[in-house]
C-alpha cells in the first residue's frame, strides 16, 4: 500500500516529531493499529544507492551529522557562568535523516540490568547529584527489549551473561575478530568473561534483509545491504505499507503550539525551501533525541508556558549524560585487521558495578575495536596515538605498521545526572532557520571521570595479559566536551515536579504531548543506549494505542 | 593487495549470496562510479584550479616533509597536491585566504633566515627546521591536516593517487569480506579458543 497523505488543516491521530530509533518505532506502531500518523522528518529518505563509504565525505565533511558546514552551529561551555564557544563540530552529534542516528550507528545493543532501574535504592544518594532510581522496573521493560530483538533484528549469543530474559536472539552471533581473540584471551587469562557482543546488524538474511557482508563501515556509515537493523530499514517501511502513515522529509519542526486548554493542537514546521506549514493533530509524538526534544520545548514557550512547553519541572534540557569512554591501545606482533567486519565482536561485563569499596559510583563495559573505526584518515590524523613524532618519516612507519597490527580495548561507562549538565538556546548563535543553536553546557562529575579511569587500568591489564606492546591509553580527564549518546535531558519519573514525562513517556504537564528518546534515560546505563531507547518506544506505543482507543491521549 | 577488479568481482560474488538483488543493483554502480573518476583523477600533471603554481610547489614541498618519500612513496606521490587545490577551491574555500596569507608570512621567515623564499627550493634539513619551529600554528595544522586527508582519502577528490596511501598502510578496499579476518582469528578457528 502507498503511503498515506493528509491535509494539514485535517486533523490527524498523531504527528511523530523524528523518525529515528524511536521515531520510527512509534509511528510504525500507531500506523499499524490503525491511528493516522505524519511524521517529520528534518532531513532525508537516503537510499542505498545514496550510500557511500567515502571518509571524506561522510567523516570530515559530516555530511550525514550537519555541523556548523551545513547550517547548524552549536556552542559549548563547561560551566554555566562561562560563555558558550562556537565549536567547528557538531558538539552534540546525531545523523539527520529517516533513521536517525541508528542509520550510521554501530548497532551494539546492550539490555539495561535490574540494577540500573533501582540503582539509588541499591547504592544510595549520591549528593550534588539527580541520581535516582527509575519508576519502572527491568521486568516492565524486559518483553519490549524481546521485542527489539525479534522486530527490529539481533543476532547474539544467549548465556549466563545475559540479564534475565523471556526468549533466545533470533539470529546466531557474528563472527570473531582477531581483536576479539585478543580479548578473550586476555579475559580468560585474568578470570573474566569476554562474551559476544549483541548486535543490531543481521548475522544472516532476516525478513527479508541480507546478512552482513562484513564490510568494516558501519559506526558513522549507513548500510549498503540493509544488515544493520536502522529504523530506515526495518520500521519506516512497514509503517507507510499500513496506508496509515505519512512521511514528510526535509521539513523541520519550528513549534508545537498548544490551545486554550493546554492541549497541543498542531505542529508548525518548515518544507525545504522556507514554506511554512501546521499540521493539525489530536497528539504529538517528540522523538528528535535528547538534544533536539529539548531544545523543540524550550523553543515553544507561550504565556501559558513560559519557561518552555512541558517544562514546570525546569528539568527540560537538564540531566545531559553521554557515558564515558576510554580506549587503551596495543600493538600486536601480527596482522590485526580490526578494520574489517563491525567493529566489536566481545565484551566484558565483569565490572558492570564497580565495588563501592573503590570510594566512587560508577560501572561499564569493555570491548575491543579499531583505534579509529577502521577508517585511514582519521587513523592518520589522531597523532596522539602515537609516540614521537606526528609528521616526517618516522610517523609514516608507524601508521604503515599500527593500522593493521594495533587495536584498542575500550571502556564504555556510566555518567551521573546533574542540573548543571545541560541543552539550552544560545543567546547569540543561530542556526540556518534563524532558531538559538544548541548550546551545551558540560563538565562531568568527578566520578564519571574516575570511573573512566578504572576502566583504563582494567584495559591495560587486558593488553599486558596479551602480551600487547606499545600500550598508549586515553580517556577525557578533564571532562567530554561533546557526545552522541544524548541522555536524560526530559527525564522519566513519577513525581512531576522532578521529571518530565511520566512512566509512559506522556507529558506530566501536557496530556497529549508524549517524549520518547534518549531524553527520556533516567541514568545513564553502561554505555549502549540505543536499545533501550528502541524498548521504551514500542513500550510507550503500546500504551498510546490503549489510551488513544480509550479516549484517554 | 588484490587489484582493483579481484575487488570488484570477491564483492559482487560474497554480496550476491547474501543481499537481495536490489540492494545490490542500486548500490554496485556507485562503487563503479567511485572507480572510473579514482582512474580520472590519475593524470599526474594536471593544471590547478586554486592555486598558483609557485602556492603549489611550496605546499607541495611541506606535505612532502610531513608524508615523506623514502623506502615507501609519499605525499608526492600520492598527488597530495592535487586534493589540496581541489579542496581548497570547494569544501574547504574557507581556509584559503589565511593559508594564503600564513604562507607568505613563512616565505618570509625563510627570505630572511636562508635568503630565499622559495620554500620548495630549500634542502629538506632547512625546511625541516622551519616547520618545527611552526607546528603549534595554526598553518602547520592545516596543512598537516591537508596532508593527511590527501594521502588517505577515497582517490576521487583527488589525492591517494593509485590508492597509494591506503597501500602504504595495509586498507585492502574491497568492502566485503569473510572470516578470517586476521591472523588470530584463523588461529582461534583452528584451535577453537
Amino acid at each position: 500500500m502507498a503511503q498515506a497523505i493528509f491535509s494539514t488543516r485535517e486533523e490527524v491521530d498523531f504527528v511523530v516529531v523524528g523518525s529515528g530509533s524511536a521515531g520510527g518505532i512509534v509511528a510504525r506502531e500507531l500506523s499499524r493499529a490503525g491511528f493516522s500518523v505524519v511524521v517529520l522528518e528534518q532531513g532525508p529518505y537516503l537510499q542505498p544507492s545514496d550510500y557511500s563509504h567515502d571518509e571524506w565525505d561522510v567523516t570530515q565533511n559530516e555530511e550525514m551529522v550537519w555541523g556548523p558546514q551545513k547550517g547548524h552551529p552549536q556552542t559549548f561551555r563547561r560551566y554555566e557562568h562561562e560563555t558558550a564557544q562556537l565549536s567547528n563540530r557538531a558538539v552534540l552529534g546525531y545523523a539527520h535523516n529517516v533513521g536517525g542516528s541508528s542509520h550510521h550507528y554501530s548497532g551494539n545493543f546492550w539490555r539495561l540490568r535490574p540494577i540500573d532501574f533501582q540503582e539509588r535504592t541499591v547504592r544510595g544518594e549520591i549528593p550534588g547529584t539527580n541520581f535516582t532510581d527509575w519508576p519502572i522496573s527491568y521486568e516492565d521493560l524486559e518483553p519490549y527489549y524481546t521485542k527489539v530483538e525479534w522486530e527490529v533484528g539481533m543476532s547474539g549469543l544467549q548465556g549466563p551473561w545475559d540479564p534475565p530474559r523471556s526468549r533466545d536472539y533470533p539470529l546466531p552471533p557474528l563472527p570473531i575478530k582477531s581483536s576479539g581473540v585478543l580479548l578473550e584471551r586476555a579475559a580468560k587469562k585474568l578470570g573474566w568473561t569476554a562474551y559476544p557482543e549483541p548486535h543490531a546488524i543481521l548475522s544472516q538474511p532476516y525478513k527479508g534483509r541480507g546478512g552482513c557482508i562484513h564490510c568494516g563501515f558501519c559506526l558513522g556509515f549507513a548500510c549498503e545491504v540493509g544488515a544493520k537493523s536502522s529504523t530506515a530499514i526495518a520500521m519506516i517501511p512497514e509503517a507507510l505499507e499500513s496506508g496509515n502513515c505519512e512521511l514528510r522529509t526535509m521539513c523541520t519542526v519550528a513549534r508545537v503550539e498548544t490551545n486554550a486548554n493546554g492541549r497541543v493542537s498542531e505542529v508548525v514546521y518548515w518544507e525545504e525551501d522556507g514554506t511554512i506549514r501546521s499540521q493539525k493533530t489530536k497528539a504529538a509524538v517528540l522523538c528528535a533525541n535528547g538534544a533536539e526534544t529539548p531544545r523543540l520545548l524550550l523553543l515553544s514557550e507561550s504565556n501559558r508556558f513560559p519557561d518552555g512547553l512541558a517544562n514546570s519541572s525546569g528539568m527540560v534540557g537538564k540531566n545531559l549524560m553521554f557515558n564515558g569512554s576510554s580506549s587503551v591501545a596495543g600493538i600486536f606482533d601480527h596482522p590485526v585487521n580490526a578494520y574489517k567486519s563491525v567493529p566489536t565482536t566481545r565484551v566484558i561485563h565483569d565490572f558492570y558495578s564497580i565495588d563501592p569499596s573503590h570510594g566512587f559510583y560508577g560501572g561499564g563495559g569493555i570491548d575491543e575495536r579499531h583505534l579509529s573505526r577502521g577508517l585511514p584518515m582519521s587513523f592518520a590524523m589522531g597523532e596522539s596515538r602515537f609516540s614521537g613524532d606526528s609528521w616526517g618519516s618516522d610517523f609514516k612507519n608507524q601508521l604503515a605498521h599500527e593500522f593493521s597490527h594495533a587495536c584498542s580495548f575500550n571502556g564504555h561507562t556510566t555518567s551521573l545526572p546533574l542540573s548543571s549538565n545541560n541543552v539550552t538556546l544560545d543567546p547569540v548563535v543561530k542556526d540556518k532557520w534563524g532558531r538559538p543553536a544548541l548550546r551545551t553546557t558540560f563538565m562531568n562529575h568527578p566520578d564519571d571521570i574516575a570511573t573512566m579511569k578504572f576502566f583504563v587500568e582494567r584495559s591495560v591489564e587486558l593488553m599486558e595479559a596479551v602480551g600487547a606492546k606499545g600500550i598508549t591509553s586515553s580517556y577525557a580527564e578533564s571532562g567530554q566536551s561533546g557526545g552522541v549518546h544524548l541522555l536524560g535531558t526530559c527525564r522519566m519519573g513519577n513525581d512531576p515536579d522532578s521529571s518530565v514525562v511520566d512512566r509512559y513517556n506522556r507529558s506530566h504537564d501536557v496530556p497529549n504531548l508524549f517524549m520518547v528518546d534518549g531524553g527520556s534515560l533516567v541514568t545513564s546505563g553502561r554505555g549502549q543506549p540505543t536499545m533501550t531507547i528502541m524498548a521504551l518506544a514500542f513500550r510507550a506505543a503500546d500504551h498510546m494505542i490503549r489510551a488513544a482507543r480509550s479516549g484517554e491521549v | 593487495m588484490s587489484s582493483k577488479a579481484t575487488s570488484r568481482r570477491a564483492f559482487l560474488r560474497s554480496a550476491s549470496e547474501i543481499a537481495p538483488a536490489s540492494l545490490l543493483a542500486l548500490s554496485v554502480p556507485s562503487l563503479i562510479l567511485a572507480g572510473q573518476q579514482a582512474q580520472a583523477a590519475k593524470s599526474a600533471t594536471r593544471p590547478f584550479a586554486t592555486l598558483t603554481p609557485e602556492e603549489a610547489a611550496d605546499l607541495e614541498a611541506i606535505a612532502a616533509r610531513i608524508m615523506p618519500s623514502d623506502e615507501t612513496p609519499g605525499a608526492r606521490e600520492a598527488g597530495v597536491i592535487y586534493f589540496m587545490d581541489n579542496v581548497l577551491g570547494n569544501e574547504r574555500e574557507e581556509v584559503l585566504p589565511a593559508l594564503r596569507k600564513w604562507l607568505s608570512d613563512l616565505q618570509a621567515v625563510a627570505s630572511t633566515r636562508y635568503g630565499h623564499p622559495a620554500l620548495h627550493t630549500l634542502p629538506d634539513g632547512m625546511l625541516d627546521s622551519l616547520l618545527r619551529d611552526i607546528e603549534e600554528t595554526p598553518f602547520f595544522d592545516t596543512v598537516r591536516y591537508l596532508t593527511i586527508a590527501g594521502m588517505f582519502t577515497a582517490p576521487l577528490h583527488g589525492g591517494n593517487r593509485d590508492q597509494i596511501g591506503w597501500r602504504l598502510i595495509g586498507f585492502d578496499d574491497q568492502h566485503a569480506w569473510a572470516p578470517p579476518f586476521g591472523y588470530y582469528d584463523a588461529e582461534y578457528m583452528e584451535v577453537g579458543e
